[in-house]
């Protein structure tokens, strides 16, 4: 069985200082009434506990909005590797443990993504057990309990915190925690346990998961995307707040004398217009209806044959960032899962 | 420009580690440029690196010019030596840079990438390639790849459709091929009012009219590389003539930005086009969305 501890509360101060022994400390602060944000803090009465959601999923620090990776001039072409500081972040919910276990998977396979890889090697992460508000519905993706992203997970049982370590990373920092840290008792057990079971109980949004695919397959012709579409503006806010969505752009920067210069990655979002566009202006995708439903599929099976993984993890940030309202992944999969279900009793009953 | 020849350099260590970003490009000298038909020209590199020797039919090469930025071009050649050529028509950002170059300037190559036309499952087999437009820089490939290792394949048979007659590429070599009879050439145009290769019949009409008349067999392989549009008239005419979907190749159109399964932009269904195509069996894209040409309905070819 894993090795457990506890960590009264009131010995955080001194949690949070062997933090910052490892490297910069980065957690959840407030940055306005109502939202939130990773920020570098120096001491622990910046965190937000509290805090839900962060405006943008920790995938900032590991694969930031823009990165050179190559420079040139009139000599060669360079790879680019920043001298990186160590991260800590702390605090990071299971929905975003998720999916950074997700981005570790897509920029490991294959060819390997250097600049990725490299940045998440230079971090320890610390997850932070939560409790659900409205939006949330990491329970109905299966990212309701953290498998993976994290080299330890602090759990909230009121006094203290219950903590678990899931890398060597992570048991190297319990051993140099030891001094504060108690072994976990049977009593410290049950009552993490309980928390979890609180947990599970509080979910008040979510749906069925086990026929997404068959659901997405069964009503892609639904008039419900067409009415998504119509109210879709294009503007992109779903995709860099979503903790996978990982599509990007290369841009170039050329030199004012143009033999020198550099080769970027910038986010790029699917739901461009131009995100599908190839050469003579033939689009794949040319309406908000096709990029919304291929979002839509992407999240809930599309990576499913890529990946073996739904890259939806319940975080609820399209929900509450899209203007149009229309990202309410967990409305429109129970319309189409009511739409589906009708259907099968039409066929049931011929 | 530059006009030497550096070597990309990344740290030492970090190369000994593996862990070499798969963005960065090796440098290749542009060294000829030929005059095909119109737009399309055949831009030929040197001091290319050594890997891409090992490129195979159908697979492509992310070509970068400093400054613009990176387009994936097919390899059109058969065997690549010494030197690389890439058949590039004028049409986008990069590829209108390219036209700016002097010989001796430097671009930025990366790859081969994705997974190309089967030519080992082809041996043994008798294979027809149809192309359409510049659909046939791909093929060129395959044809070479074929008439190279001529004595492991049956029947070959190249369709190849465009619009207008003096836009066919590679005329000098179709005219070779027609007089060598390594394989069977079948050319049609919609338009053939004007045609300047004399000696090159092309009939009138399309490809779907050519797989009419080469009198293809149900037991042929297929590879075809040509515009969304054609595919699926393509496909149906074959099937038509008792040839199975698995005996069906496509090569797909994408706008593949990394190469390596990263980037999202040639995603199609559960595949990334750059890494487990371009080139597809017709199976494979079954019951998948957005797979050769949009309206909005389902795609079923």
């Amino acid at each position: 069985m894993q090795k457990s501890f506890t960590l009264p509360k009131s010995d955080f101060d001194q949690f949070f200082s062997l933090l910052g022994q490892m490297g910069t400390v980065y957690a959840a602060v407030k940055v306005s009434d109502q939202s939130f944000a990773f920020r570098a803090v120096q001491s622990a009465s910046e965190i937000a506990f509290d805090a839900i959601r962060t405006i943008l999923p920790p995938k900032k620090f590991f694969y930031p909005p823009s990165e050179t990776l190559i420079t040139y001039d009139k000599d060669g072409i360079y790879e680019n590797q920043p001298e990186l500081e160590f991260k800590v972040i702390f605090g990071v919910h299971p929905c975003d443990l998720a999916g950074l276990g997700i981005m570790d998977k897509i920029f490991a396979s294959g060819h390997a993504d250097s600049h990725y890889m490299r940045q998440r090697e230079a971090s320890f992460v610390i997850g932070h057990s939560c409790m659900p508000d409205k939006h949330c519905f990491c329970q109905s993706m299966g990212s309701d309990c953290a498998k993976a992203g994290y080299d330890i997970f602090l759990t909230d049982i009121n006094t203290d915190y219950f903590i678990e370590a899931l890398t060597p990373a992570g048991d190297e920092f319990i051993a140099l925690a030891q001094p504060i840290l108690a072994s976990a008792t049977e009593k410290d057990h049950e009552r993490n346990h309980n928390f979890w079971e609180t947990r599970s109980a509080a979910f008040t949004n979510g749906f069925s998961s086990g026929n997404l695919k068959v659901t997405m397959e069964g009503e892609w012709d639904n008039k419900l995307w067409d009415e998504l579409g119509e109210r879709c503006l294009s503007c992109g806010s779903c995709t860099p707040v979503c903790p996978t969505c990982y599509c990007f752009d290369l841009v170039d920067i050329a030199g004012l004398n143009n033999d020198s210069g550099s080769r970027k990655r910038e986010w790029d979002s699917c739901q461009f217009t131009g995100f599908a566009k190839v050469s003579g202006d033939f689009n794949f995708r040319p309406t908000p209806v096709d990029r919304l439903k291929f979002w839509y599929r992407h999240k809930l099976h599309g990576f499913d044959d890529a990946y073996a993984d739904k890259t939806c993890v319940g975080c609820g940030r399209c929900t509450v960032s899209c203007p149009s309202g229309i990202d309410d992944i967990v409305a429109v999969v129970k319309a189409l899962q009511v739409s589906s279900a009708a259907k099968n009793v039409e066929v049931s009953d011929a | 420009m530059p006009e030497n020849n550096s070597e990309s350099k990344c740290p030492p260590s970090s190369c000994a580690a593996n862990t070499c970003t798969a963005y960065l490009p090796t440098r290749a000298i542009l060294s000829k440029v030929t005059e095909m038909a119109y737009d399309n020209y055949l831009f030929e590199f040197e001091q290319i690196d050594p890997i891409f020797s090992s490129c195979l039919p159908g697979q492509f090469v992310e070509l970068w010019i400093p400054g613009v930025g990176e387009s994936p071009i097919s390899v059109c050649s058969g065997r690549v030596g010494g030197t690389l050529p890439l058949l590039i028509r004028k049409a986008g950002r990069v590829t209108k840079a390219l036209f700016d170059l002097k010989l001796g300037d430097w671009v930025g190559l990366r790859g081969p990438y994705g997974y190309g036309f089967p030519v080992e499952l082809y041996k043994g087999q008798n294979v027809c390639m149809i192309a359409g437009g510049l659909g046939v820089a791909p093929l060129r490939s395959v044809w070479q790849y074929l008439i190279n290792h001529r004595q492991d394949y049956g029947r070959l048979v190249l369709i190849y459709g465009m619009k207008h007659s003096d836009e066919i590429l590679f005329a000098d070599e179709l005219m070779a091929l027609r007089q060598s009879h390594e394989l069977e050439l079948f050319l049609a145009a919609e338009d053939v009012t004007v045609c300047h290769i004399a000696n090159l019949d092309i009939d009138a009409g399309r490809v779907t009219d050519l797989i009419d008349v080469a009198e293809l067999s149900s037991d042929m392989q297929v590879a075809i590389c040509g515009p969304p549009v054609m595919y699926r008239f393509a496909v149906e005419s074959l099937r038509r003539k008792g040839i199975a979907d698995e005996r069906i190749w496509l090569s797909l159109e994408r706008h593949m930005k990394c190469g390596i399964g990263k980037c999202g932009h040639c995603f199609i269904g559960g595949k990334f086009a750059c890494q487990e195509g371009p080139v597809f069996q017709v199976t494979e894209l079954a019951n998948m969305h957005e797979v050769i040409e949009y309206p909005r309905e389902k795609i079923q070819i």
